[in-house]
């Protein structure tokens, strides 16, 4: 990082930030709009009773959660990719480690806000900080995201204090050494939610935390590479093709972990040819299968596009990297819905509206036939305005704060 | 002292008397079942299992295990379903539950736990059961108490009082002399998903 320090040091005072073209207006004003809507839809949710959603007793976590993982996720790979340089006094990427940190705000922000829309009672939320039971891996995870957001402000912080001379680079490098540990941590502890109930054969396994933060780690730097090519085309940031190699390339490796880690854990499963080899059919031949398939090819293509140094183009990159997003994506909804896919108890006599997703339409005698959960419109609508959230502080971030991308030349 | 249930397996003919009365005697909204009686044939009711040749009809009467090391207080961020130290009976309370459904996800006695998906609503237009039955709450997570209302006057739960086939025991455990500490000691018995390490506090006599 000392050559970004020099380029700062070189150029400051910086130059006050452009105000950003019609694009990025336009883009806030969309954003806007979608979380308005969203926040009315949460209203709706919240009055006319979450029955709306297709969350059910048998299945009573969805699409909220699924992507509660999937922007943690984001958030913490975002985050660990932008610091590593720093806190290893390493040799950058680049000078994107303000925008990568910004975004990873805003990716917790958005994780924040998925958890909220998901409670039942989020009037209630002030017991959390009244009644902690600090037992529950749920209150581990809400004390561990709430230091890692505020972390990530201060670190941020820290930049624009060492921009006006404030600050010296070495405070700078133990922020981002903290902010490492914790981001590791956040997501391993959001993987324990899972992993620590022995009540799903497919959550319950130690591997949880490490493939978590794996997935973090290729999603994040997913996030990243795409937030910075896509900058550079607008020409507000300066980014060495040697330093998107060097991304492209660890990117590859992350996928590969990742796959690697998902591979371990199905030959653990399905070996021993118990309850485990459920888990197994159930993602390569039953109702995940699609969601399997998808994931693995994504990963697969990704990593073929990022080792061949031909393809390894900007395009290419960007298409790798959407591909690695998409296949995590997938990946959380096998996690969420794999989970509840398998009952310990068979539900005889007790298929009512509230306990299974999709009575009405007779899904009652079919029993767990297909995936047993799938969204509603409202939740879809509910996600969007959350996502939106996100989009929205990104962009005033990127118009407002002094993220350093502005004045710089391709 | 730890309250638990002996439910005879033999006795029970499935007429779900036990459900009726639990949700009249705890005036259950519609939808919300505490108390199931499964069978093992299959998912729709009274499914007999078995053979063509020689079918079979078990049924299971399942509701919260009352586990003397529960998963799912646990895993409740604020409390809101936790374990009587006094009597063993795992509580809920509804005023202090902000539906994260944790506790669904943690229970491994899948379907024991419900969540009051919209506003309750009632069959009935007035209320039903005990007067000092816990007013049910919209988006709060609720199960089977033990009746602990009843328990605390020295009643028994309503499904015990009630069962017609007097299939089911109810006392403390942990009282040598109590019933069903001498039935567990003079018949065989079986407990749900014992592998899970919870050590529930409902026993099945086979």
């Amino acid at each position: 990082m000392t050559d970004t320090t020099a380029a700062v040091a070189a150029k400051a005072p910086a130059p006050a930030p452009k105000k950003g073209g019609k694009g990025l207006m336009i883009g806030i004003g969309v954003c806007a709009v979608v979380m308005v809507v969203g926040i009315a839809l949460w209203m709706v949710q919240l009055s006319g009773g979450m029955v709306q959603t297709g969350m059910r007793n048998l299945d009573s976590w969805g699409f909220y959660i699924t992507l509660f993982m999937f922007f943690v996720g984001l958030s913490a790979g975002g985050l660990i990719i932008s610091s590593i340089p720093n806190a290893f006094g390493m040799k950058g990427f680049g000078d994107i480690s303000r925008v990568a940190i910004w975004s990873s705000i805003c990716c917790t922000c958005v994780a924040i806000g998925f958890v909220v829309v998901d409670l039942g009672g989020p009037l209630r939320l002030w017991e959390l900080f009244v009644y902690s039971n600090l037992n529950s891996p749920l209150m581990w995870d809400i004390i561990v995201l709430s230091t890692y957001l505020i972390l990530s402000i201060v670190y941020l912080w820290a930049y624009s204090r060492e921009d006006a001379g404030k600050m010296s680079h070495v405070a700078i490098r133990v922020i981002s050494i903290i902010a490492l540990v914790v981001a590791v941590a956040v997501h391993t502890v959001t993987a324990w939610i899972f992993s620590l109930s022995a009540a799903h054969e497919f959550w319950h396994t130690a591997l949880m935390g490490p493939w978590f933060v794996a997935s973090a780690l290729d999603c994040g730097t997913a996030l990243v590479l795409i937030v910075v090519i896509a900058l550079q085309k607008a020409g507000r940031i300066a980014f060495d093709r040697a330093h998107m190699v060097n991304l492209a390339k660890m990117l590859a490796v992350f996928t590969c972990v990742d796959l690697y880690f998902f591979a371990c854990d199905l030959l653990t499963s399905g070996f021993p040819g118990g309850s485990g080899s459920d888990v197994v059919a159930m993602l390569t031949t039953g109702a995940l299968a699609p969601f399997f398939w998808t994931q693995i090819v994504c990963m697969g293509l990704a990593c073929v596009i990022l080792f061949v140094p031909r393809l390894r183009t900007k395009g290419g990159v960007v298409l790798a990297s959407a591909l690695v997003i998409a296949g995590v994506f997938c990946k959380r909804c096998e996690i969420l819905v794999g989970g509840f896919q398998i009952p310990n108890i068979q539900f005889a006599d007790v298929a009512n509206s509230f306990t299974i997703t999709q009575w009405e339409s007779g899904m009652s005698l079919l029993g767990y036939q297909g995936m047993v959960y799938w969204p509603t419109p409202i939740e879809f609508g509910v996600a969007a305005g959350v996502v939106a959230l996100g989009g929205l502080l990104l962009l005033l971030g990127i118009k407002y704060l002094p993220l350093h991308l502005t004045g710089k030349e391709k | 002292m730890r309250y638990g249930m002996v439910i005879d397996l033999k006795r029970c003919s499935g007429c779900k008397t036990c459900s009726v009365v639990c949700k009249v005697a705890n005036n259950l909204p519609n939808n919300i079942i505490w108390n199931r009686v499964l069978t093992e044939g299959g998912n729709a009711p009274d499914t007999a299992g078995g053979t063509w040749e020689n079918p079979t009809m078990q049924h299971w009467p399942v509701a919260c295990q009352h586990c003397e090391n529960p998963a799912c207080t646990k895993v409740c961020p604020v409390g809101a379903t936790w374990k009587d130290a006094e009597t063993g009976i795992v509580r809920q309370d509804y005023d202090k539950c902000i539906g994260c459904r944790m506790c669904l996800a943690a229970c491994p006695y899948t379907g024991v736990r419900s969540f009051n998906w919209e506003e309750p609503a009632y069959y009935a237009d007035f209320a039903l059961g005990d007067a000092d039955a816990a007013k049910h709450e919209k988006h709060t997570v609720e199960k089977c108490i033990f009746c602990t209302q009843r328990v605390a006057k020295g009643e028994q739960p309503a499904c015990v009082a009630d069962c017609i086939g007097r299939a089911r025991h109810f006392g403390d455990l942990d009282d040598p002399n109590s019933e069903v500490s001498k039935l567990l000691a003079t018949r065989e018995w079986t407990q749900l998903h014992p592998e899970f390490g919870t050590k529930p506090s409902v026993y099945y006599l086979v």
